[in-house]
């Protein structure tokens, strides 16, 4: 229960509670967001309360890619313009923002909204990998492109969906890895060195 | 002030990660000097953190870490083997996941364990050089001996007596194997073939290369994975979570074609 000092009006150690289940913000820091917001202009508290109110209520999956979304299908899927040939998979529908902001890429997205994590006990029911399946069966998708982190439980996570949909006789690609722009030789790992060993291309 | 030094150096296998904060991370070590230690590692999850694929789980590193008021801290990490085939292989990546949960379930913060680092070692080699997944039995095996546990195989568990090997019964809350006379003082138990009885007296005796040689069917392996399991369960007292993953992995039917248009049934419980 609210954790407040004896004495705070029940509103205000609510809101502290509710602050306080937040990621990342502590008791203290809740005590100050709930003081702000009492002293702020009552405009500024009631657009709070309505933007986390909209988000909840208009917010959904789109349910093809499951990409966060305010109308089903997401405006990518929608897009006729995208390459309906290719799918690419990420973990979390933030990586859609940063593969988007290149603009290199015009095909469709899958968002598995998580990674297998098996030491936490995430396993290939806790994602959403069976979703994946129905939009690979008409033939018209041609390359599944997996863009999981390329951490261990990426790595994972990406040979996993490989292995399952090697006999579909859709292409699976990686992303490439190798060093990042700016990286220092000196301070890259082995895996990372061997891996862009192994990827060097011609100039 | 304490007059410990304020840096230390270790080499460790990390063991697992969690992330916290916007960009930093909490790793679980094991290491020779050590024992188990957590310590954090400021802004590892960023692109440019030099310390990024030097401290990935399943790594072994040589590591200098700063002592903090609540969490040490990490200062430096350096690869020492990066285990890639494991990493290449999901069987081998749950398997050596599960040597390494093992390894931080039974083992106290900083309590170093004469013989534990070597036997990682031991068995994360034998998987990066592809030898089969039984190696993990043996780990199991030696993993029980050295925390105290060591199984009793030659006479029985409760009375000392002689142990007739057809039909053993193993036996976790008795510690072994035990005679005929003493079941119904052993409190459940698995019965366990003549040649499971004889494979798991080799694996006490052997070197890991000699037990990775040895030819183990299916049957005998699930023999082996069940009874060596119900011991590990009993002294937890809970379910290690990889052996359930390493099953899924490994049983996973690639997927058969449907006809065009026919729509799968979504499985999600």
């Amino acid at each position: 229960m609210a954790s407040g000092v004896a004495g705070t009006p029940e509103p205000i150690a609510r809101l502290i509670e509710a602050f306080h289940r937040l990621p990342g913000v502590g008791p203290k820091s809740a005590q100050r967001l709930a003081y702000h917001i009492l002293r702020a202009p009552d405009e500024e508290a009631t657009a709070l309360a309505e933007a986390i109110g909209d988000v909840k209520q208009r917010i959904s999956l789109c349910s093809l890619c499951l990409n966060i979304t305010e109308h089903d299908p997401c405006p990518f899927c929608e897009d006729d313009r995208r390459d309906r040939s290719m799918i690419c998979v990420v973990e979390q529908p933030l990586d859609i923002l940063a593969l988007e902001r290149t603009g290199g890429f015009r095909g469709l997205y899958h968002v598995l909204h998580g990674v297998l994590n098996p030491m936490d006990g995430i396993g290939p029911q806790d994602l959403r990998i069976q979703e994946l399946l129905p939009r690979l069966r008409d033939g018209s998708v041609k390359e599944v492109i997996m863009a999981t982190n390329p951490s261990l439980e990426g790595e994972a996570t990406a040979m996993y969906i490989h292995r399952l949909l090697s006999p579909l006789g859709v292409r699976v690609t990686r992303l490439a890895r190798g060093l990042p722009s700016g990286a220092d030789l000196e301070y890259t790992d082995d895996v990372t060195l061997t891996r862009a060993l192994e990827g060097r291309q011609d100039f | 002030m304490s007059d410990r030094p304020r840096v230390y150096k270790t080499e460790g296998v990390i063991l697992r990660r969690r992330n916290i904060g916007e960009a930093d991370s909490i790793f679980t070590v094991y290491s020779d000097r050590e024992g188990k230690f957590e310590a954090v590692a400021r802004g590892v999850r960023k692109v440019r953190s030099r310390m990024r694929g030097h401290l990935e789980p399943l790594t072994r590193s040589r590591l200098l870490i700063a002592r903090g008021r609540s969490l040490d801290v990490f200062t430096q990490a350096e690869t020492v083997t990066p285990y890639i085939a494991i990493r290449e292989d999901l069987e081998r990546t749950a398997a050596a996941l599960y040597c390494a949960e093992l390894v931080d379930r039974f083992t106290g913060e900083r309590v170093p364990q004469d013989g534990l680092y070597e036997l990682l070692l031991d068995v994360l080699d034998a998987l990066e050089a592809g030898l089969p997944l039984h190696c993990v039995r043996y780990f199991e095996m030696h993993l029980l001996s050295l925390l105290g546990y060591e199984l009793q195989l030659n006479v029985c568990a409760i009375c000392g007596g002689k142990i007739v090997e057809s039909d053993t019964l193993l036996s976790p809350s008795a510690g072994g194997f035990t005679c005929q006379g003493c079941r119904s003082a052993a409190a459940g138990g698995r019965l366990v073939s003549v040649r499971a009885v004889k494979v798991l007296r080799y694996a006490r005796a052997a070197s890991l290369d000699s037990w990775a040689g040895l030819r183990i069917d299916e049957a005998l392996d699930r023999e082996l994975r069940s009874a060596l399991a119900d011991v590990i369960r009993y002294l937890l007292d809970r379910e290690p979570l990889l052996p359930r993953y390493l099953e899924e992995v490994s049983r996973l039917e690639p997927l058969v074609p449907l006809p065009a248009g026919e729509v799968q049934s979504e499985e999600h419980p």
